[in-house]
């Protein structure tokens, strides 16, 4: 997968790969939005540009193999990445399909990756992402599962 | 930063940064979580074999990279577990496997049982026909069955050292070489 330099339109390859204790140091309210520290009994993916160490964007989910489904607990990308100013374009698509193709691993056909989203940004996700929405939950299943790794799992 | 300055800032920014999607108790989510499979289940009965088999397509080719990530001494006969499962998704028998191949079903019975190694002919067969099924599904290396195969090869000699070096080791030595004389030092 890659992110897009908004400064110059330039592809760089994004690596996702677990955060180590070490990481929790650097993981401050302040640049990543979450007490991330108290997310450490779930799994938890950091977001780098490859060959390079600072985290860009992390995501906590939960596999629920009883129901088939990933649910994703936190996302976020790095403060210098959230709005119009941002550095780096598509870290938030590339940790949402991270999940999802952790759930096709797990899942195959029966694949689904949830989120429960606070209101305000519900329409988003679902214009971006093609979410599906029952009751509270947005959901993605295997159709939007393959478009989005299909859009977005490229090198 | 306290719970409500976070949430603040969630509100004010644009919302691709960033969600909050923990569930505020264990009822609601198993009440969301039953609801949601309701729901899916629903829709799984209409979904297309075709996207079925891509989901299994892909599924094999996300464990491939998760069992070439691995280091070596892992699963053994990985290669025939894998081309199993490609022919199983893809053929309801696997002799018709054989004969897009142009394969005997012996030939490939034997190399799905692991009682014959894969000629470098029938990796090429296979890495061209992985390339036609997976086109509209994935991009998939034309590396990945080669890799799979010297990966597990390797697995296997590693994991099979204490059978094989003592022999070896009696008939290899480096006294012949420029480098005889500092190794007697």
């Amino acid at each position: 997968m890659f992110l897009i330099k908004v400064a110059d339109d330039s592809r760089l390859l994004s690596r996702i790969t677990v955060a180590t204790e070490d990481d929790f140091e650097l993981l401050t309210e302040n640049r990543y939005f979450f007490d991330w520290k108290a997310e450490q009994e779930y799994e938890i993916y950091k977001l780098t540009i490859q060959d390079r160490n600072d985290i860009l964007g992390l995501v906590s989910f939960q596999r629920m193999p009883e129901e088939y489904r990933i649910h994703i607990r936190l996302l976020t990308v790095s403060r210098e990445n959230r709005g119009r100013e941002k550095n780096y374009q598509n870290i938030a698509a590339n940790l949402l399909t991270y999940v999802a193709k952790e759930a096709v691993k797990d899942f195959a056909g029966l694949a689904c990756v949830s989120l429960k989203p606070k209101s305000e940004i519900v329409q988003h996700y679902i214009s971006k992402y093609g979410m599906n929405v029952t009751g509270t939950t947005l959901s993605i299943e295997i159709k939007e599962i393959l478009e989005l790794i299909q859009r977005y799992d490229k090198v | 930063m306290t719970k409500s300055n976070t949430k603040r800032i969630l509100k004010s920014e644009y919302p691709d940064f960033g969600v909050d999607s923990r569930y505020s108790s264990d009822e609601q989510k198993r009440k969301d979580g039953k609801q949601l499979l309701k729901s899916r289940l629903e829709k799984l009965e209409s979904l297309p074999n075709n996207q079925i088999v891509k989901a299994k397509l892909l599924q094999l080719k996300f464990r491939i990279e998760e069992y070439l990530k691995e280091p070596v001494i892992q699963e053994q006969n990985a290669f025939s577990h894998f081309l199993s499962n490609y022919v199983d998704t893809l053929y309801d028998r696997r002799n018709k496997f054989a004969k897009d191949l142009n394969i005997t079903p012996v030939v490939l019975s034997q190399i799905l049982n692991n009682h014959r190694k894969p000629k470098e002919e029938f990796l090429l067969k296979l890495v061209l026909h992985s390339q036609i099924a997976y086109a509209n599904v994935s991009q998939f290396s034309h590396k990945t069955w080669f890799e799979v195969y010297y990966h597990q090869k390797i697995s296997d000699t590693l994991a099979s050292e204490s059978k094989w070096l003592p022999k070896i080791k009696k008939e290899v030595s480096i006294k012949n070489s420029e480098l005889a004389v500092i190794h007697a030092d």
